[in-house]
């Protein structure tokens, strides 16, 4: 019986991780179509949202049937909670790519300004964050999340610096009120995404040692 | 040694014969708590809790080495005498065992032993033993029946009755729910929930979901040794040791 299950928690695992690809996929996609303005490549994302949440939930229920069934203890309990916070922090990743995608379609018709500013330096910044905790998640290899707090920072410094420069663009000309409240919100987007693999980055700490850390 | 310590063993040995079935045991045992002993078939829980009464000193051919203290006393001093030891160290079994006699009778055995011979002070004693092991209600009107006519875990709780009569200190239970169905052994679970407010629980399971329900502190041994021990909640979320890691998720035993 303990080794069906462990079959079956294997599964839980390489699932969850299909999921946080997933999740991840729909934010780097979202952010090519932003830096391409590529209206096309933005529906492709806005059309995974059902694909995600159905997931989400199909993962979910089967770490319910786990617990029901099973009534893990140790590490195993620890995976299975620690997979339900992956795959909540992996919805909200890929819905913010989503999120994204809709701000794509708004504002695709003229050209950037600024290049974008700090957006899509920020963006692979944030999406190594979440391929690391991805990474951790799928390997128990916890040495990479080590500076996740000081990478979270680096995360937030750059939101602030791209709040300002909108605001330096926005008063230089109101016409770009628009856009530039769109690439803050981007930015925003980008910082949270930031935050959830923090969350995932502690959940797996507590998944592999069973203790709880808390990363700024 | 703390004052919330009840029983403690220091460097434990046991043999039968030439099986050096307990190694360098040291534990010690909170008063008024429940405290569950697991570990797989063979590792010695059940023999650690015959020590705590000397029941092992019923079987030939066994040699003890190291201490074992309730209260502050050696129980192998010489002074001991193993029936008081006894009165204050109970015991409940596997299957149950209650006497072939009537309920009342079952409960105030012990009681007699010891001396009890007013009839309304037996009552007492009686009543109140089987009230805390929660059965009075279901065999008030039948004290006289035999006890043999009970179910399986009503003849359980008797005997929990039973030993509580003669007022123990530590109530040992080995494996006492695995005879019972389910319904039975919630009830006897519910029972060791109320027992620790004025009793010492130690619990030998097979049944690791019973040990994480019941328990307070929770011992693994494996092999005749001790590997941990700890708060329940510990061991079962972030066990220390990683022998105890993988006999709890399954991996072995």
């Amino acid at each position: 019986m303990a080794e069906k299950f462990h079959t079956e928690l294997k599964t839980l695992r390489n699932d969850t991780s299909k999921m946080a690809h997933f999740g991840r996929d729909m934010l780097k996609t979202s952010v090519d179509a932003l830096i391409q303005q590529d209206w096309d490549l933005a529906t492709t994302v806005i059309a995974k949202k059902e694909e995600i949440h159905e997931m989400e939930i199909g993962i979910e229920e089967h770490c319910y049937q786990l617990i029901a069934l099973n009534q893990p203890m140790a590490k195993d309990m620890r995976i299975i909670a620690c997979t339900l916070k992956v795959i909540t922090a992996s919805l909200r990743v890929g819905r913010y790519g989503k999120s994204i995608a809709n701000i794509v379609k708004d504002i695709s018709d003229k050209p950037h300004i600024a290049n974008l500013m700090s957006i899509p330096h920020m963006a692979d910044l944030v999406i190594e964050m979440v391929d690391d905790a991805i990474k951790a998640y799928e390997t128990d290899n916890i040495t990479l999340i080590e500076e996740f707090s000081s990478r979270d920072d680096t995360i937030d410094a750059l939101r602030h610096s791209i709040f300002r420069e909108g605001i330096t663009y926005m008063m230089e000309d109101p016409k770009n009120i628009s856009r530039c409240t769109n690439y803050i919100m981007v930015a925003r987007y980008l910082e949270r995404c930031a935050d959830h693999a923090c969350k995932m980055a502690e959940n797996v700490h507590y998944m592999n040692t069973g203790e709880r850390i808390e990363i700024h | 040694m703390s004052e919330n310590t009840i029983i403690s063993t220091s460097n434990l040995n046991l043999w039968y014969h030439e099986k050096h079935a307990l190694q360098s045991v040291s534990m010690k045992i909170p008063k008024k708590k429940v405290t569950a002993l697991i570990g797989p078939s063979g590792c010695g829980k059940s023999t650690l809790l015959r020590c705590f009464n000397r029941l092992n000193d019923l079987i030939d051919h066994v040699k003890i080495t190291g201490e074992i203290t309730l209260d502050n006393e050696d129980i192998h001093a010489p002074a001991t005498d193993v029936v008081t030891l006894r009165k204050k160290v109970g015991m409940v079994f596997q299957k149950p065992n209650p006497f072939p006699k009537s309920i009342y009778e079952n409960v105030a055995y012990g009681p007699r032993v010891h001396g009890v011979k007013d009839k309304n002070e037996l009552d007492r004693i009686v009543e109140r033993s089987l009230r805390h092991a929660a059965i009075w209600d279901e065999v008030k009107d039948r004290l006289n029946d035999s006890a043999l006519g009970l179910s399986g875990g009503q003849q359980q709780r008797l005997c929990i009755a039973r030993t509580l009569a003669v007022e123990p200190e530590v109530i040992l239970m080995d494996e006492p729910c695995s005879a019972l169905d389910p319904i039975a052994t919630a009830k006897i679970e519910n029972l060791i929930e109320l027992l620790k407010q004025d009793y010492t629980v130690i619990i030998v399971t097979h049944n690791m979901q019973q040990a994480a329900r019941v328990s307070d502190y929770t011992g693994f041994m494996y092999l005749g040794k001790l590997i941990e021990c700890g708060k329940t909640v510990q061991i079962f979320e972030h066990p220390k040791e990683e022998l105890t890691e993988n006999y709890i998720t399954g991996r072995f035993g």
